[in-house]
């Protein structure tokens, strides 16, 4: 586990030990209302993806936030169980749940919370049913559908809207209607292409006499184009709040809430600074960071453990070792998968540490 | 923060998933490996633990022998866990350069021997001025860049100076030199022990140098798991600082003689086409760094074709289609950055769990 050096509130973020997770708290609540203010007032709601924070002290701001639809989503058993331990009274698995284990977990964390999960086959669907029959307890469930990821998901359409019937048909499940994940930063096309097959998939159902109250679809990089085709209920974006340097990329309205401060530990040549935050700490499972605005720099690479950063002339001369540079994670989930402690920060001085509690939980 | 704890005797198949597996007969040939290869040589494995993270797993390799008896960390907050794990002796082959971590690492030298790589002439100082107010010493190690392109100095007359420098401070003692090497791609043995060799000359070359200006040097750290057999063959090192090759992951395959024991447990979740396979672990669990991809054990017809956050999606080619709640076992490619996801190895012998080890430091960043 993490172990930095504990530094009281108050204490200038430039004092805090390296590498340390930061959190701009006026940031973070400006992408909060960017976001939410978006969804106030229409047919679609936001079920902020926690999987991409891990941390419930940031999962309550959000659903403070008006324009959810009141619930959160994540991938696994273990991080509803956590979030629902944190108080969270609805929650979406959008992820098929399979071993026996977690579908008793899941069945009993039903009798808590309202919960809904993703199902893409009919074995399982039946598998749910009789675990939630036997525990006495109600599952809401989405039929999965592929709308191009090409990972989960049955096709949309007659094939979804026969696993509808079926999974309709079994005891202590509910089948509430139709989720996707589309694809990781798909543009508008392909968003609306994706939205098309659902809503049609949504009226064959209707059709065939099912009742459909959600169509779960999108996410950060497309909440605006997706949560405003009629038809879709909610989008499970989960990036928008921290942000990473990606996202940063498509959208301008928001901005970066999420930062690793880095030291730089050795200046072994000209143009050349080594800091002592690597992938280990940084990740690079999408690419690596980007070095924050204000460094005539850039991060050249990130071994286990080392940042290695080209410099310009100018920051040549200046950069020393013990100086602090910042990196902007490259994928928020996964820098907040990989450190046990954000530091929420506000002005420049250390507000609040919060444990990243969700972190790890992969069952 | 994972916490899943089976029953000693549960049989693998019984496992919840995903899970990181340790095979002990696997983990205890690479150790046997470097106790034999290491056995009748001045050189001795230092094992980096920033791969295994775990004093347990540490004191493994120690007892099978051909050690130096202690381990490398990477960073102050692993030392701290291997020694209150109860290894005594330690180097960090990094730079320690702020003043807070410096003075951590002080406390760890008052309970273990500890000893800490330097390049630039400010943070000698730094060490000794700290550790001599503290009353504690430190040893002091000078890093030689031979082909990383990272820290370590760049010039043989650097070196001298830094050691002359350490030499002459309180509260350090000057140890000697050591190197980190890299070797792209799958080289095979005659290319490991040319470019093995080359790179640990410069290490050895800058020893040279520092004796001639009559300063003793005790220890010449270098090597790794692509050097394990070639570090042992060169007279003067004193000391190899191997990582992956305790758990192993695919990026190393080319080392014949050791075996993968870091698995990964997964179930198959999904197979909603024909030959499209998908199961419940992804790049949060597995890390890819660079897109690199895992291969499933024994089961050479499953093409691995994309991973997610949380699923690996595979291609069924020729062979059997999986089913839905079948388990498949899969083989990191890069597993330093593996165990930093996981808090706990679940050890297994003859398809049984042995014991499970709490990967106590994982995420230690500091």
């Amino acid at each position: 586990m993490e172990r930095p050096i504990f530094k009281a509130p108050g204490t200038p973020v430039e004092e805090l030990d390296t590498p340390a997770f930061v959190i701009d708290l006026d940031v973070l609540n400006q992408n909060i209302e960017t976001v939410h203010s978006f969804f106030r007032g229409r047919e679609s709601g936001l079920r902020p993806h926690v999987e991409a924070h891990r941390c419930p002290a940031i999962a309550s701001m959000q659903l403070a936030s008006e324009g959810t639809v009141g619930g959160v989503s994540v991938n696994t058993v273990g991080l509803a169980e956590h979030f629902a331990n944190a108080g969270v009274r609805d929650i979406y698995i959008a992820n098929p749940i399979v071993t026996k284990v977690k579908v008793e977990r899941l069945c009993r964390l039903a009798r808590r919370v309202s919960m809904r999960v993703y199902v893409d086959n009919v074995r399982n669907a039946a598998d749910l049913s009789s675990a939630a029959t036997s525990l006495g307890v109600r599952l809401d469930a989405v039929v999965g559908l592929d709308t191009g990821l090409h990972a989960c998901g049955v096709q949309p359409g007659a094939e979804a809207v026969e696993l509808a019937k079926a999974v309709d048909g079994l005891d202590g499940l509910e089948f509430v209607g139709f989720g996707t994940y589309e694809g990781r930063m798909v543009g508008e096309d392909a968003t609306r292409e994706a939205a098309s097959a659902m809503v049609e998939t949504k009226g064959l159902a209707e059709e065939s006499g099912l009742g459909v109250e959600v169509v779960s679809a999108g996410g950060t990089h497309n909440y605006e184009v997706m949560g405003a085709i009629p038809g879709i209920t909610e989008v499970c974006a989960g990036a928008y709040a921290l942000l990473d340097s990606r996202y940063a990329a498509q959208k301008p309205a928001l901005e970066p809430a999420a930062r690793v401060m880095a030291t730089v530990i050795g200046r072994p040549e000209a143009g050349l600074a080594i800091t002592d935050t690597g992938q280990k700490a940084a990740g690079a499972d999408f690419g690596l960071a980007h070095l924050d605005a204000g460094f005539n720099a850039s991060l050249k690479s990130l071994s286990a453990e080392h940042g290695s950063l080209a410099l310009a002339d100018d920051e040549s001369k200046r950069l020393k070792m013990g100086d602090h540079v910042w990196y902007i994670p490259s994928d928020i989930g996964t820098t907040s998968n990989l450190f046990d402690y954000m530091h929420a920060v506000r002005d420049g001085h250390l507000e609040a540490v919060w444990q990243i509690t969700g972190r790890g939980l992969y069952r | 923060m994972e916490n899943y704890r089976p029953r000693v005797g549960t049989s693998v198949e019984d496992l919840d998933t995903p899970c990181l597996l340790v095979d002990m007969e696997a983990l205890e040939h690479n150790y046997r490996f470097v106790a034999e290869t290491y056995k009748d040589s001045a050189c001795k494995m230092r094992a980096h633990v920033k791969n295994t993270k775990s004093p347990i797993v540490a004191h493994l390799q120690i007892r099978e022998g051909g050690t130096v008896g202690g381990v490398c960390t990477a960073k102050v907050a692993e030392a701290e866990v291997m020694v209150e794990g109860g290894i005594d002796d330690i180097l960090i082959p990094n730079q320690i350069v702020t003043e807070d971590k410096i003075t951590r690492l002080c406390s760890v030298a008052e309970r273990a021997r500890v000893s800490v790589a330097v390049d630039n002439a400010e943070n000698v100082k730094n060490l000794s001025r700290i550790a001599s107010g503290r009353g504690v010493s430190i040893g002091v190690v000078i890093e030689v860049d031979t082909s990383m392109g990272r820290g370590g100095i760049r010039g043989k007359g650097h070196g001298v100076e830094l050691a002359k420098l350490a030499h002459s401070l309180p509260g350090i003692d000057f140890k000697g030199v050591m190197s980190h090497q890299t070797l792209d791609g799958s080289p095979d043995r005659e290319t490991r022990f040319i470019w093995g060799r080359k790179y640990i000359q410069q290490c050895l070359d800058v020893k040279d140098a520092i004796e001639a200006e009559g300063i003793p040097v005790e220890v010449v750290s270098s090597g790794e798991t692509f050097t394990i057999d070639v570090a042992a063959t060169i007279p003067g090192v004193t000391e190899v600082e191997g990582g992956t090759y305790a758990l192993m992951s695919h990026n190393f395959d080319y080392m014949d003689d050791l075996r993968y024991a870091a698995k990964i447990l997964c179930t198959v979740v999904s197979t909603p086409r024909d030959g499209t396979v998908v199961a419940d672990v992804g790049t949060r669990a597995l890390a890819s760094p660079g897109g690199v991809m895992p291969f499933v054990e024994d089961m050479p017809h499953l093409a691995p074709e994309a991973l997610h956050e949380e699923h690996i999606v595979f291609r069924c080619e020729d062979g059997e289609m999986p089913e839905v709640g079948d388990k498949l076992t899969l083989i990191s490619g890069q597993q330093d950055m593996l165990t930093n996801r996981w808090d706990q190895y679940v050890a297994v012998r003859n398809g049984a769990v042995e014991a499970v080890w709490d990967i106590t430091a994982r995420g230690c960043h500091n």
